[in-house]
């Protein structure tokens, strides 16, 4: 790994930050950042910087990062465009570990040299650099908190697994205050922006090595190098599940009349390919990358034998006609396991995959159902839908759920449709980690792009098994 | 010279073409039949016709001289104040699934290559499928599926099966020529494969 890219563990698990253009003033950029530091109760040192000021909120403020004596692990750049290549090369030659540059006004308006004085720098002290023009870090383990919106109108999310890359700073603050609403957890945010110094793939081949990773978002406009892109997905895919969504689909400009090839292959398809040649999850929109990232947290499925347990028939039909629709199989149930369902279900009530444990089922009928799916060999995947409006359905329904989620046996996804009261529960199972859905199709496309990824994962384990296998009979 | 031309580079870089000849007057259609033996296709070659077809500029089948004579003429007439190279006359396709197999160079990802259902519709469907180049064992196999029309492929309706080794090669084929010589664009398009190979109809590439 590049040394810049090694670097950034200075960036996200800094002991000291410095904040350049420190602000006394409220609702002032420069004020959010050192707020979001102290309230966040960052406890590693912290400095700010600003000629003006001797102190900001109890915060001792210093002219400049020279007069600081102490290290630097990470220093956050909120100044005009034109003073930032100067303080970038100051930040360097002072040791400063990495640096954020938040300010604009660099390649996107055509301040092409400004951008390489940054460049040279960093790249002379091996001191990465995030932005410029970005919303900067957000880690929640250490409190790291770059992102200038104030944390009362965009919620930040709690610590957990989902890391999150993103070249716009619009469409990451508005996941990032999503996340935080559906409860799920972060690892990592990086908004990027202009990418002058690292760029997508360096932070996935970051992502790859950080302990608190599990799945990475990334969403990606316009790659600054697809080709290093498509190996680096190609590298951290096999190590850690990628669900990138492309924005800017058009085909607009790519008409060349002479060659079909050249009308029908826009950029988007180049993309497409890539994500295909890397087996990385592309997901359709916002939405489906919340879809999808939530199953990620679930164990790797053996096959794509999928078994259903309802308590409403139309819903177990309609995840029916989706799991035969995207390729994946109902599951047979064993003989032991229809005998045991048996014993759950009422007279009235038929042995079949989907289970349908009707209206009348309480919790400890779901129990036992999960119970026996999870015994049965030919069983890979549930899908269990909870419809929480019918009588016998109460709270512990989030005890069994959660339970089943946390024995890490067997993929689960929950399905339950309704309004406010639903809603109110789904989050709650969400917040345990339970991969809540309110539509069958997307629950089910969810659990197929986990069975995708984990046969790919599979393959590569068989290859890995048959090229040591030819390695050691091949003559020496 | 624009189309003879790019025909003997595929050539020479192994890719297997229909046997071809380019005629510059009737007689010459003539021998030139002859030596490729019957039937034939005549296709009109001229700088200022992009789509051949739409203006007549195409006759299929010609199972005879006579007949040869007779197309030659209206395909000349058809091109009436038009700059005309000459008229190929190419050996006439076997029957069976027309598919396009092209690329172009892709400002972020370099060459990639498509595989679609061919012919005159291609633009309209857009059944197509794309991978980066180089490709890896598996990634044509992958493009295949990939396509709504894959049935056709796989011998749809009492058809046996294309040859499917064939495809993988001239798909292979056709990215390590673009990578080799540094090609824009390009289109094979159509080649027409049934169980027992392919014939590679019409090509076109820049660089």
């Amino acid at each position: 790994m590049e040394k810049k890219v090694k670097n950034l563990k200075r960036v996200f698990e800094p002991k000291s930050v410095a904040i350049i253009g420190a602000s006394a003033t409220p609702n002032k950029i420069g004020n959010v950042l050192l707020r979001n530091f102290i309230d966040a109760r960052f406890d590693g040192k912290l400095f700010a910087i600003n000629p003006k000021y001797a102190e900001i909120s109890g915060v001792r403020c210093y002219a400049s990062v020279s007069d600081v004596r102490e290290k630097i692990d990470l220093a956050i750049v909120a100044t005009p465009a034109e003073t930032v290549p100067g303080i970038v090369e100051e930040c360097a030659n002072r040791g400063v570990g990495g640096v954020i540059i938040l300010s604009g006004g660099f390649e996107e308006i055509g301040r092409v040299d400004l951008a390489d004085r940054i460049a040279k720098a960093a790249e002379k002290a091996d001191m990465p650099v995030v932005g410029p023009n970005c919303l900067g870090v957000y880690n929640p383990y250490t409190k790291v908190d770059s992102v200038f919106l104030p944390s009362y109108k965009l919620e930040r999310p709690k610590a957990g697994g989902i890391a999150f890359i993103t070249q716009s700073g619009a469409v990451g603050s508005t996941v990032m205050d999503l996340a935080a609403y559906y409860g799920l957890g972060i690892s990592k945010f990086i908004s990027y922006g202009n990418g002058t110094v690292l760029d997508e793939s360096d932070y996935l081949e970051y992502l790859m090595g950080d302990k608190e990773t599990e799945v990475i978002i990334l969403y990606i406009e316009g790659a600054r190098d697809g080709r290093k892109m498509l190996e680096a997905m190609k590298k951290v895919n096999k190590v850690k599940p990628i669900v990138a969504l492309k924005a800017g689909k058009g085909m607009g400009g790519q008409a060349a009349a002479r060659s079909h090839t050249g009308n029908i292959a826009g950029s988007y398809m180049a993309y497409q390919a890539a994500f295909k040649q890397a087996k990385v999850t592309e997901a359709g929109g916002i939405d489906e990358i919340f879809d999808f990232v939530r199953v990620f947290n679930q164990p790797k499925p053996k096959g794509k034998r999928v078994g259903v347990i309802t308590n409403g028939g139309g819903l177990g039909v309609l995840v029916t006609d989706y799991i035969e629709e995207s390729g994946l199989v109902m599951a047979k149930f064993s003989e032991q396991t229809m005998n045991e369902l048996k014993k759950i279900l009422p007279p009235y009530g038929t042995v079949a995959n989907p289970l349908d444990l009707v209206a009348d089922a309480g919790v400890e009928e779901y129990e036992k159902a999960i119970d026996a799916f999870m015994k049965d060999p030919g069983i890979d995947a549930l899908v269990v839908i909870v419809l929480l409006q019918t009588p016998p359905i109460d709270e512990r329904v989030i005890h069994v759920l959660s339970k089943a989620v946390d024995e890490k046996k067997k993929p689960i996804v929950t399905v339950s449709v309704g309004g406010s009261y639903t809603e109110a529960y789904m989050k709650i199972l969400e917040g345990k980690g339970v991969p809540s859905y309110s539509s069958p199709q997307a629950a089910v496309k969810a659990l197929d792009k986990l069975i995708t990824y984990s046969k790919y994962l599979e393959q590569l384990k068989n290859q890995t098994q048959t090229n040591k296998a030819d390695f050691n009979q091949a003559p020496r | 010279m624009t189309l003879v031309n790019d025909f003997s580079v595929l050539e020479k870089n192994g890719f297997k073409l229909l046997p071809y000849r380019l005629a510059k007057n009737e007689e010459e259609a003539v021998a030139a039949a002859g030596k490729i033996g019957y039937p034939v296709a005549l296709k009109i070659v001229s700088p200022q016709i992009e789509h051949k077809t739409d203006v007549g500029g195409v006759r299929l089948d010609i199972k005879n001289e006579e007949r040869l004579r007779q197309d030659f003429r209206d395909v000349i007439q058809n091109a009436a104040g038009k700059q005309i190279e000459g008229v190929l006359v190419q050996k006439m396709a076997r029957r069976g699934v027309e598919l396009i197999i092209g690329g172009k160079k892709d400002p972020q990802f370099g060459h990639m290559v498509v595989l679609g259902l061919g012919g005159i519709y291609v633009e309209i469907f857009r059944d197509v499928s794309a991978r980066i180049c180089p490709l890896v064992d598996g990634d044509v196999e992958e493009m295949i599926a990939e396509l709504k029309t894959h049935p056709l492929l796989e011998g749809a309706r009492g058809k046996k099966p294309i040859d499917r080794k064939m495809l993988k090669q001239l798909v292979l084929k056709v990215c390590s020529f673009m990578q080799k010589e540094d090609i824009k664009e390009m289109d094979l398009n159509p080649v027409v494969f049934d169980d027992q190979g392919c014939d590679i109809v019409d090509v076109r590439f820049s660089r």
